[in-house]
């Protein structure tokens, strides 16, 4: 327990943590609100709007009679920048603080617009919320002599600042420097002609850009998306759960009946919701932007049959006829891939109608592996990454988070920050690795030997029991020779208290990932940091729901639950064999889209004369060579639940009604199901889960009701709290289930050593080409929102330059390389981070061909222009 | 009679060279002071009783004990050359005149509380005075006085000069570090003092040049006989700049607790032009104006405080009856609105709203009731800002009106100058 200190407000004695800053301590212990501007729990304090004042005393010795007395500071002090010590005392009511807020506030007001009727923030800012309860009602200064500044000064494409509105706060400037560690805002000028500007090209470069926008205290940061487009009380906020990343971040759809929509409800704008174990405040631009798929006019709004070659639309009854026929036709002879950005229930209602045609043949697009492990020991229920600290270890590997995982990245990097050790193992540097204590660096292909030797030279007194063939995994290790780094991070993760690993999938395939994973496992239990919170294993997903792709059972090698399947089915690579050589005789594709970035899927899906069912939200890459296409509902319209990659399943609520006769993807399955003589349709989501909860026991227990269940987050930033967050949403709607771990839970644990990959020597003017992931891409989803197309590159691979001397390559030249003798066309960019020996490719770049797993590509010709050039 | 120690030298031909430092007794206590510990260092300079002549008037000797002790620790000594307050222009003065003395001040303070590195802040104008400082330091290295090894000593002290961009904020201690430090000028949140965490985050002593001027000679002469000159709370000698409606405006260094109008009229050679005095502002642009009939008033930080002004920077700006007070307060509202840092609310809105009142008020558009308005502005501003700015930017004007109120509610009611219509008439 902390030292606790007793503390005087406003003459009644608090017992409260020492060191606390007074304005939470006021908050939180005496229920007292102290107004602040700049002030942020997230942020600390800078002390420049001089809001807070206070009248403070602490004890003192009188120098004359020794004894010890109350001195009360002359002047009024900030509460923002105080400390809780032994007997402060401090008025928040008195005349003289009263007196000073007014002040403060006429002067803000005084230079300030007051354009609250047009103003985005009008309704939930704190400029006026403070105004109201402490301002003055006129101002004594003259009007015209209001200074008048820029109204609509872009920061970039995304952020607009109002200069008049801008309070000087700093906030801003403050989360992009100490929070996102983008410091591309600053204050340029001095005294009153002050102002906010970005420091970056393009402008207010950074991924989290929008979360200033809801720390602004006024309305001087809007955001391109939103501003001018609706008042926050017309608003109703629908809690959802974003669908880009495994993080699963906590968010509402803030929507409004809208007349240019026709009446129809529109999502106007995406908040964070609080959720102190997953997002905090804070969501990414993606999250945040990357929304108008959902409404945008490419959506299937009926379903399409092929007659003649073409797609033609069709009513429900005839599609789903043909579905059946063709279902019934291929009987066990069927195949599914799923996104894995699809609701748990959609996920459970597929594997469900594939396994009762007699099929295992079923999986997540993309094919990830891992999940298994992070049943067995995934980090402990109750993690938060928000408890690492000193003392404790986290290790990052085989992936880029700022990218694929970007509330990660913040988070894991504010550990760091708070002086966790931080462990990045990977084939290249990353944003991370600036806040590493130890950066491992591998050759690709060579990340399961790393991991092994690792684990090989790791002192161990005493294996955990729980465990099987642990030793037998760490005798497998031993032969693997550490380097010196291996050596010093195996020394420092020893000494850890709290031990968590993210493993990627960068540059591997489905096995390459689990046996990754596996070997991640392994380290993790052979050194006892497993099955307690702060301790596990997460893996990072490439997709938002991929532990429910695998916790379900979408994978052909484990029934829902992680139930084994003496003889799985096919997985994505022989599904697509299979296809290709005609043995399948119908596959159905659920929300994924292979053949948009899967070059390996093109000529299976274009050849095959089996049936291909695809249902989704838009005529995909894969859905134009369908026989059938079903429209499905994005999840604004309808509910469901995801899991996050820390295995915490989330709910998400209907926000807008349907598009088209669009359909929840469960239901449509489910459907088709009832015509194949497998039973009736649930009849809601909410029962799909209970039906979930029943089969999967790792669920047990979990209902759309203990999803909703929610507590006080804190710090208390949210709902009528606007002299801090002005709109981090109140969580009201759910805070999500963690299910245990078979470590908790008292299950099975056994280990498995872990083969190195082989190292494939490169032949002659070969070059290793690594698919990396950016967050933006040119992925048919996100691509909807034009908001975001400034910051997608163009078809670039990123070089060493080394590298690309030695080839007597060019920054810019055009390329073509050759992978499996497919040729691909890309622009070279030299790029210093980039690894030696490893040309990086971003995947889902609308390169034709470009790879899915790490591969060895030949360099077919330069381009004749950039020759000459 | 008052003999001046500061500015002794000051009037010799070459008075800045290193030379004629050495020949008239310079470096001498460096090698006294070396003969003694640190510690009787410290203790010398707290019996002194030397308060900071950069316009707070703290004990030096108190600072110096506040330095951490841990030798394993790097300290700094960062030297305010700034010189923003208008109305002061001492340090200039020594800077370019006799910056050696300067310099030996600085060494005695480093090897007081073992510092290894000096960073002199000088304001950007101070052309002269930065080719002064750069010279002074390459000579004292060539002497031996700065580097490795001071004098067999053991002790090492590097010196370096880094020029500031003109912003009055900067000559505030820890506005100046971070100026230092290359960022932008603003003050920095207190406590941490910079004897905890200053420059680059080491402890560091900051100090006005005309309070390390007088270290060596506290150290020559003893800190008695330094206690001896003075007041009870103000000991020892200080530089006045006189300027305004005096006969001989000019640096005179003269004992603390010389009264104010002993300045004016005996060593400034009184008013100019045999007009009457109105009014002077005794310590620097920042300290409250005082109404002639206040001028006996001893020039002491205490006795000063009771007279309801400052000494601040001991500059002392003469008006005469001529002078227009609404436009005294009002070109001093403007300086002080120029110089916010722009930091915090009162400081950066309410000095530009204050002086918006008072130029009305000088321009004849002021309407009644703004006076006790811009009084209250002045009110909501002292005492609310983050960093002392506050309280001299609201100064002038306060004290201008408490002492000539009627000329504001003239301006205000004739649309025009009182002391214009007096002397025109
Ligand atoms: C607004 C402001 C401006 C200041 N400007 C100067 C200056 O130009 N020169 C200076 O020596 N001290 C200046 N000071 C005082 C310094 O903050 C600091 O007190 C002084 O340098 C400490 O040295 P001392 O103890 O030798 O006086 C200023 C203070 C304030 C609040
Ligand atoms: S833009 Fe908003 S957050 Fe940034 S300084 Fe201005 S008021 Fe503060
Ligand atoms: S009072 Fe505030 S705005 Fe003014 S100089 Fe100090 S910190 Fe800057
Ligand atoms: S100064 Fe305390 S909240 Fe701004």
């Amino acid at each position: 327990m902390a030292k606790t200190v007793t503390i005087v407000v406003d003459d009644i004695e608090y017992e409260v943590p020492a060191g606390m800053n007074l304005v939470d301590v006021c908050k939180q212990y005496a229920g007292v609100d102290i107004p602040v501007f700049c002030y942020h729990p997230k942020l600390g304090h800078d002390g420049n709007c001089r809001m807070c004042l206070v009248e403070l005393a602490t004890p003192r010795k009188n120098p004359h009679t020794g004894e010890m007395e109350l001195a009360w500071f002359p002047t009024l002090q900030t509460a923002c920048t105080q400390k809780t010590s032994e007997g402060m005392t401090v008025r928040t009511k008195s005349q003289k603080v009263i007196d000073g807020r007014r002040e403060i506030l006429e002067f803000l007001l005084s230079s300030h617009p007051l354009d609250c009727p047009i103003c985005d923030k009008g309704g939930e800012c704190p400029l006026q919320e403070l105004t109201l309860r402490h301002g003055p009602g006129t101002s004594r200064m003259y009007w015209e002599e209001k200074m008048h500044l820029g109204k609509h000064v872009p920061l970039g494409e995304l952020i607009y600042l109002d200069q008049e509105r801008c309070i000087l706060c700093a906030r801003c400037i403050r989360f992009q420097d100490n929070i996102a560690d983008d410091p591309v805002l600053a204050f340029d000028q001095r005294g009153r002609h002050q102002q906010i500007i970005t420091a970056s090209s393009p402008g207010f470069n950074s991924i989290f850009s929008g979360d200033t926008t809801d720390i602004c205290p006024v309305g001087a940061l809007t955001s391109a998306d939103f501003r001018f487009n609706a008042r926050p009380w017309e608003m109703v906020q629908v809690a959802t759960i974003c669908s880009h990343c495994p993080v699963g971040c906590n968010m509402s759809f803030d929507t409004r009946t809208d007349r240019e929509a026709g009446g129809r409800t529109t999502i106007k704008r995406i908040m964070p919701r609080q959720n102190e174990r997953v997002n905090e405040i804070w969501i990414c631009d993606k999250g945040r932007f990357a929304h108008h798929h959902m409404e945008h006019p490419e959506r299937l709004t009926k379903p399409l049959i092929r007659r003649n070659g073409r797609l033609v639309e069709a009513g429900w009854e005839e599609a789903l006829r043909e579905v059946t026929a063709q279902l019934q036709h291929a009987g066990e002879n069927v195949a599914a891939i799923a996104g894995g950005r699809l609701p748990n229930e959609d996920l459970f209602a597929l594997q469900k109608l594939i396994r009762a045609q007699g099929s295992h043949h079923i999986d997540a697009y993309p094919p990830v592996r891992g999940g298994e492990f992070t049943a067995s020991v995934g980090v402990g229920v109750g993690t938060n990454l928000a408890d690492m600290g000193s003392g404790d270890a986290i290790v990052v590997i085989a992936g880029d988070l700022h990218e694929e995982a970007p509330l990660w990245w913040l988070r894991v990097k504010a550990a760091a920050e708070r002086g966790a050790m931080l462990i990045t193992i990977g084939g290249r540097e990353t944003r991370l690795d600036k806040f590493a204590t130890h950066s491992l660096r591998y050759d690709y292909t060579e990340e399961v030997a790393t991991l092994n030797a690792l684990l090989g030279c790791m002192k161990l007194t005493g294996l955990p029991r729980s465990v099987d063939g642990l030793k037998e995994a760490v005798k497998g290790a031993r032969a693997f020779k550490p380097d010196k780094a291996i050596k010093d991070a195996a020394e420092a993760l020893a000494g850890a208290n709290n031990v968590i690993a993210l493993v990627g999938h960068e540059g591997l395939d489905g096995q390459g990932s689990h046996n990754l994973a596996q070997a991640v496992a392994n380290l993790l239990m052979a050194t006892g940091h497993f099955g307690r919170p702060n301790n596990g294993l997460i893996v990072v997903w490439p997709t938002a729901n991929g532990q429910g792709a695998s916790d379900i059972g979408v994978r052909p090698d484990y029934r829902p639950g992680y139930q084994r399947i003496p003889v799985p089915g096919m997985g994505y690579t022989d599904i697509l064999a299979a296809l290709a050589d005609n043995t399948l005789r119908a596959l159905y594709v659920v929300g994924a889209d292979p053949l948009f970035d899967d070059p390996a899927a093109e000529q299976a899906l274009r050849s095959t004369l089996g049936t291909i069912i695809v249902q989704d939200m838009f005529l995909t890459a894969t859905a134009e060579v369908a026989d059938v296409v079903l429209p499905s509902q994005s999840a604004a319209e309808r509910e469901g639940t995801y899991t996050s990659g820390e295995r915490r399943v989330q709910r998400f609520y209907p926000a807008i009604e349907p598009c088209g006769q669009s359909q929840p993807d469960w239901l449509i399955i489910q459907t088709i199901g009832k015509r194949l003589g497998h039973g009736n349709p649930s009849p809601s989501a909410a029962a799909v889960l209970l039906e979930i909860a029943k089969t999967v026991p790792q669920y047990a227990g979990i209902t759309y009701q203990t999803l909703a269940e929610v507590e006080p987050q804190i710090p208390d930033v949210g709902g009528e709290d606007l002299y801090y967050g002005g709109t981090a949403f109140r969580n009201r709607h759910g805070l999500g289930v963690q299910w245990p771990a078979a470590a908790e839970s008292g299950g099975a644990l056994s280990a498995h050593p872990v083969e190195a990959a082989e190292s494939i020597e490169p032949e002659e003017d070969m070059l290793l080409v690594v698919p990396i992931t950016l967050l933006y891409d040119a992925e048919p989803v996100f691509h909807k929102t034009s908001l975001l197309h400034g910051r997608v590159p163009g078809p670039d691979i990123l070089m060493h330059p080394e590298d690309a001397r030695y080839l007597d390559i060019a920054d810019g030249d055009v390329v073509r390389l050759s992978i499996d003798g497919k040729d691909i066309t890309v622009v070279v960019r030299f790029d210093e981070q980039a690894p030696e020996g490893a040309a990086l490719l971003p995947r889902r770049m609308q390169v034709q061909g470009a790879p899915m797993a790490a591969t060895f590509a030949t360099l077919v010709r330069w381009d004749v222009e950039a020759l000459e050039r | 009679m008052f003999e001046p120690v500061l500015t002794r030298n000051i009037h010799r031909p070459y008075s800045e060279k290193i030379t004629t430092y050495l020949e008239h007794g310079g470096y001498n206590a460096v090698r006294k002071a070396f003969a003694g510990t640190p510690e009787e260092i410290i203790d010398m300079v707290k019996r002194s009783g030397l308060r900071g002549r950069g316009g707070a008037g703290f004990p030096a000797g108190t600072k110096w004990g506040f330095m951490p002790k841990d030798q394993d620790i790097p300290k700094i000594v960062a030297v305010n050359t700034d010189e923003g307050e208008p109305g002061t222009f001492k340090d200039r003065e020594i800077v370019e005149r006799d910056p050696h003395q300067i310099i030996e001040g600085v060494i005695i303070a480093a090897y007081a509380i073992g510092a290894g590195r000096a960073y002199v802040y000088i304001r950007g104008e101070f052309f002269l005075g930065v080719k002064r400082w750069i010279k002074a330091i390459a000579d004292a290295y060539e002497h031996g006085f700065l580097g490795k090894n001071i004098l067999g000593s053991g002790m090492n002290l590097d010196m370096s000069v880094h020029r500031g961009a003109g912003a009055y904020i900067c000559g505030e201690e820890t506005a100046m570090l971070e100026s230092l430090e290359g960022k932008r000028g603003n003050p920095r949140l207190k406590p941490p003092y910079p004897a905890q965490v200053g420059l680059f985050g080491l402890p560091t002593l900051v100090h006005n040049i005309e309070t390390l001027a007088c270290i060596p000679h506290i150290i020559e002469r003893g800190p008695e006989w330094f206690a001896g000159i003075g007041t009870e709370e103000s000991k020892g000698p200080k530089i006045f700049s006189v300027s305004g409606h005096v006969n001989r405006p000019g640096n005179y260094e003269l004992p603390l607790g010389i009264s104010l109008r002993e300045i004016i009229d005996e060593h400034a050679g009184g008013v100019r032009d045999g007009k009457r005095l109105k009014a002077v502002i005794p310590g620097g642009a920042s300290t409250p104006i005082l109404p002639a009939n206040r001028v006996d008033v001893p020039m002491a930080f205490e006795t000063l405080n009771a007279a309801g002004s400052q000494l601040g920077t001991g500059a002392v700006i003469v008006m005469d009856e001529t002078t227009c007070m609404v436009e005294i307060a009002r070109r001093l509202a403007k300086f002080f609105a120029h110089e916010s840092c722009g930091r915090c609310t009162p400081c950066r809105i309410g000095s530009v709203r204050l002086y918006e009142l008072l130029d009305r008020i000088e321009h004849g558009k002021g309407k009644p009731g703004d006076i006790e308005t811009i009084l209250e502005t002045a009110n909501g501003i002292d005492g609310l800002t983050f960093c002392p700015m506050g309280a001299a930017l609201a100064n002038p004007a306060r004290s201008a009106i408490e002492h000539f109120r009627e000329e504001f509610e003239f301006h205000i009611e004739h649309k025009g100058c009182l002391v214009k219509a007096v002397y025109s008439s």
